[in-house]
């Protein structure tokens, strides 16, 4: 999958980069252990110029992952590798709403793929996610604008240094289809020690997010 | 205006995860549309949820699906939902074809009330619109299971707490109360319940057969 990443490295994009975006971002190859494409970069060629070999880098990395994380929410096998599909269409159809600096790709890929979940069952469609930062005026928090490649490398990090204990529930709070009441049932915890678990994980995560941003 | 009353920081969590059913995530969705410090948080809890989707192992996508996303985004781009907008010009800043379709629906419950259900589950579950009059209260209640409210429009006082465009309420089994909407108009809220309220009064009793919410 590397090698296919690397090949859909455009310099156009790499290289340059638009006007105004955190010339930071680009120094994640220098600093990334292993070879690593910036996902949000391709997005904005896709926005930009409809670049199919960016769409397909994205479609090699996001597609399994996404559809891995359906199947943990307990979405059947068929209906996984559809929603896998149409999410990253979606992200085709609707890159120039990603705004790189307000969300990693990651992070977008992910709310995208969850509503469309939630929506299956629903049975509609509703805004995007990144259209709805904009719902009643822009009026987020400057501490919350985050250089999002960035904390996105800074939030794994994060997790990796988490105890085995907050990990887990950390990881479950988002991958189980559960609430955190069945969590506790299964990891036979209490319901406050699990609650209390994934808040200092997240407590944790969150600052140092807003320590480094 | 900026909400006064929020979600608790497990149910943004909950919300940001996808752990929500349908109906409750509509309801915080409609909250974290128009409160900034909700959506801020929102934002960090999706961004871990995003490296983490990062770091997960993938799950192989059939052989034709790269081709097949390839064939599709040749195709026109399908019509896309309009950029969000109120779902009626004087509520809060949240759109949703649901909500679109049930104020559509709406039927006279009682004079000075109407009710649409949005969707209905799980179980005994229903999401609603309810619509009450100025001045008037809805009868002396409490809930079986949990009950989550977002003011869409106007305003009610409960138990001494004024609830505005935007707040956000979650009543549980413990709470016993007459919501009463403010002498300056209507009030509009978005509503997703466990179960049917149980009416502790008589005009509750002859008000809820009717209404059934």
């Amino acid at each position: 999958m590397h090698a296919l990443a690397i090949n859909a490295i455009d310099p156009r994009f790499v290289v340059g980069g638009s006007p105004g975006r955190s010339a930071r971002t680009w120094n994640l190859f220098a600093v990334s252990a292993e070879p690593s494409v910036d996902m949000s970069a391709l997005i904005v060629a896709i926005a930009e110029r409809r670049d199919r070999q960016a769409f397909t880098c994205l479609f090699n990395h996001f597609a399994p992952r996404v559809k891995a994380y359906l199947l943990r929410m307990g979405t059947v096998s068929e209906a996984a590798e559809e929603l896998a599909q149409e999410t990253l269409l979606t992200v085709w159809r609707r890159a120039e709403v990603f705004n790189p600096d307000r969300a990693a790709a990651s992070t977008w890929i992910f709310a995208i793929a969850r509503n469309l979940r939630i929506d299956l069952a629903r049975r509609e469609r509703r805004p995007l996610p990144g259209e709805d930062l904009t719902v009643g005026g822009d009026m987020v928090r400057p501490d919350a604008n985050l250089e999002a490649a960035q904390d996105e490398m800074r939030i794994r990090a994060a997790i990796a240094t988490l105890p085995a204990d907050q990990s887990e529930v950390v990881r479950l709070a988002f991958f189980s289809d559960k609430a955190h009441a069945e969590i506790a049932g299964d990891l036979s915890l209490p319901l406050g020690t699990v609650k209390s678990r994934i808040r200092l994980a997240m407590a944790k995560l969150r600052a140092l997010l807003e320590e480094t941003s | 205006m900026t909400p006064r009353h929020h979600p608790s920081g497990d149910r943004l969590l909950e919300h940001a995860a996808g752990q929500l059913g349908a109906g409750r995530d509509l309801v915080i969705a409609a909250h974290v549309a128009v409160c900034p410090a909700c959506r801020a948080e929102v934002r960090t809890d999706e961004a871990v949820g995003g490296a983490l989707l990062d770091s997960l192992d993938p799950a192989p996508m059939s052989e034709e699906a790269l081709a097949q996303a390839l064939a599709q985004i040749e195709r026109p781009t399908p019509s896309q939902p309009a950029a969000p907008t109120p779902s009626r010009p004087d509520w809060i800043g949240f759109s949703s074809p649901a909500l679109e379709r049930a104020w559509r629906r709406r039927r006279w419950a009682a004079p000075g009330v109407w009710v649409s259900t949005v969707t209905k589950g799980p179980g005994p579950a229903r999401t609603y619109l309810l619509r009450v009059a100025a001045g008037m209260s809805v009868p002396r209640h409490r809930h079986e299971g949990v009950e989550f409210v977002t003011v869409l429009k106007g305003a009610y006082g409960d138990r001494g707490e004024l609830h505005q465009p935007g707040d956000f309420a979650e009543n549980d089994e413990a709470v016993d109360h007459k919501p009463t909407v403010t002498q300056d108009g209507e009030c509009v809220c978005l509503i997703c319940a466990d179960a049917p309220l149980v009416a502790l009064d008589w005009v509750g009793k002859l008000f809820q057969p009717i209404v059934r919410i």
